[in-house]
């Protein structure tokens, strides 16, 4: 029972939205009975751009920034891992800091940076903002990961006369595998939702990601809220986001949990 | 069994060794040497400085001063991998994420060994430690006494100059223990180099290793047989650590007398004491049977409670305790030195 209300909370919005986003205008506003239609994602696919090129600008800023965020995060955490334990205190309170640093005050600074650049209306380049944004959190998750694998098996492969390169490919990394989907799946979560510095930084409408692309739907006419066109906008732009977490869920699941059962 | 000096130069030699972080010395001018095919079980209690020494020799920590040689040649600045040591650890270590297979072959595969030379290599080890049921499991699945069994193969797969084992039995159930103790002592003899055993639990130094070194604080207290050190402590600390039940201490003004539980004594309150022996009268507290022999706990007012071994109980409460003067250990009360010379003839 409990787990039937559990389950109706948070799937609920989600059919809800499923389900408006299969009815027509007129039964949406409670001006008829309807019936079902597709017409909303055939305009959503039909717009210009197409929907899906905005997901697909989604997926590639995602992508990117995730890869940019690891690929930083991961060398980070493993020095910090492995410092002695007083600088490391002090540079994991200094990392702690900038994850709890209010993002909206770089916002205006981003924005010059964006313009004397020249990084504005370049899909790629919004991975660095994000990448930079979400690095700090990245790191202490990742640190804390490290932490939890028994140095001694960094030191049996050591002493098997394995490099640094090689300790990391075969030993590390695998065991770290759960931890780094779960980071990797934050920081796309994360660009998957931003809104402003994706609202600024892209004026083109073919590059325009999914938040952005979504309040274009949102603010297109004054007089009416196009809630079908927007439940269907809902429904495709949360796809990829599911098809990703049932990809990565074991590993999601025993990211999450890591540390909190030892042995 | 093993001569040291005469074969220290194939085996491992310490010269002075010292580990200290900060102000703190962790091991002490530590020297000795282990001989091709000798087990020295390093012994003492936890941070004793053992299992430092321990990771100095296998370079995973670097020497504050002191020299490692080994087959002649200094290691000391070598990285690990070029010591040609292997080493088992006291969680084993085994790479929780490959099967026994991978475990043993990762090492070799990575040194770019021929396919199927390695395959003959862990036939041949898996074999050795009756391993092959378990070769394709993953560590998880393996009892305690596989895993160890997995960890000293891949250890053996290295044919490594040095073995160093950091108490690799401490994390199996007593029992078990005991039985493997003999099997170990027979597989690391049969390879032939110096092995580095170390151990907090004597029964195992005592039982596994041809001579033990007794660390205390970082520094080398006693290097010997068991039966040296048991029988001729250089100290105290060393006679109090060794032996079960453990040695009576009884004070004589600026001495201590050391009085192992074999060598007492007892007879009835009041008896006449023989020439050339010493006794004291107490009261029986409590008796530990085990069946092979009975430990008598006797209250001596004034000197504490002393732990008498003997092949059947007294069975009155007030009882004498006595023993013959010539066998019992002298140490300096305030230092635990050893005092030459135990009896002293002109009081009889």
């Amino acid at each position: 029972m409990a787990r039937m209300l559990l389950l109706l909370w948070s799937l609920g919005p989600m059919l809800w939205q499923l389900y408006s986003s299969l009815r027509p205008n007129e039964a949406l506003s409670g001006m008829g009975t309807g019936g079902w239609t597709l017409e909303h994602y055939r305009q959503l696919l039909q717009s210009d751009p197409p929907f899906l090129t905005t997901l697909l600008n989604s997926v590639v800023v995602g992508a990117s920034s995730t890869a940019l965020t690891l690929a930083l995060a991961v060398p980070c955490a493993y020095a910090l891992s492995r410092l002695g334990r007083r600088q490391a205190r002090a540079l994991t309170a200094l990392v702690a800091a900038a994850a709890a640093f209010p993002a909206v005050l770089l916002f205006l600074a981003l924005l010059e940076l964006a313009r004397d650049w020249h990084l504005a209306n370049q899909l790629l380049a919004l991975s660095l903002p994000y990448a930079g944004l979400c690095l700090p959190l990245a790191i202490l998750l990742l640190t804390a990961a490290f932490a939890d694998i028994p140095i001694e098996l960094e030191e049996a492969a050591l002493i098997e006369g394995m490099g640094l390169w090689q300790r990391l490919r075969w030993i590390l990394l695998p065991l770290m595998a759960p931890a780094i989907a779960s980071s990797g799946l934050l920081v796309f979560l994360f660009s998957w939702n931003e809104y402003p510095i994706a609202l600024t930084w892209l004026s083109r409408s073919d590059l325009l990601t999914l938040a952005p692309a979504m309040a274009r739907i949102a603010g297109s006419s004054v007089y009416t809220i196009p809630y079908g066109a927007f439940a269907a906008a809902t429904v495709l732009g949360s796809a990829p986001l599911i098809l990703l977490m049932l990809l990565f869920q074991r590993q999601i699941i025993s990211g999450l949990t890591q540390g909190a059962i030892k042995g | 069994m093993t001569n040291s000096g005469a074969t220290g130069f194939n085996g491992l030699e310490l010269h002075g060794l010292s580990r200290r972080v900060g102000n703190h010395t962790l091991v002490d001018q530590l020297s000795l040497q282990v001989a091709p095919g000798e087990i020295l079980a390093l012994l003492g209690p936890s941070g004793c400085g053992k299992s430092s020494t321990l990771r100095l020799i296998a370079g995973l920590d670097p020497v504050s001063s002191g020299d490692i040689r080994l087959g002649g040649r200094s290691i000391t600045t070598l990285p690990p991998a070029q010591r040609q040591v292997a080493m088992v650890f006291q969680s084993y270590a085994l790479f929780p994420h490959l099967s026994v297979e991978r475990n043993l072959s990762l090492g070799m595969e990575l040194r770019g060994m021929a396919r199927a030379e390695i395959k003959r290599e862990l036939d041949q080890v898996l074999a050795l430690m009756q391993l092959q049921e378990q070769r394709q499991r993953k560590p998880a699945e393996l009892s305690g006494g596989q895993r160890q069994r997995v960890a000293l193969a891949r250890a053996l797969i290295r044919r490594p100059a040095l073995f160093l084992l950091d108490e690799p039995m401490s994390n199996l159930d007593a029992q078990l223990r005991d039985n493997l103790r003999a099997e170990l002592r027979t597989l690391l003899r049969s390879t032939g180099v110096p092995v580095v055993y170390v151990t907090h639990d004597q029964h195992e130094a005592m039982g596994l290793a041809d001579r033990i070194a007794v660390l205390r604080n970082g520094r080398l207290q006693q290097l010997g047989s068991a039966e040296t050190l048991y029988r001729d402590p250089a100290n105290r600390f060393v006679a109090t650590f060794l032996g079960s039940p453990s040695i009576n201490l009884i004070e004589r003004g600026d001495l201590q007398l050391g009085l192992r539980p074999e060598l007492l004594e007892l007879a009835n309150a009041g008896s006449p004491v023989p020439a050339g022996w010493e006794a004291l009268e107490g009261q029986l507290s409590h008796r530990e049977w085990l069946g092979d022999r009975v430990i008598s706990h006797v209250h001596c007012p004034g000197q504490g409670t002393l732990k008498v071994l003997s092949g059947e109980g007294f069975t009155s409460d007030t009882l004498q305790v006595r023993w013959p003067k010539a066998q019992a250990l002298r140490f300096h009360a305030r230092s635990g030195e050893r005092l030459p010379g135990s009896s002293d003839p002109h009081t009889a």
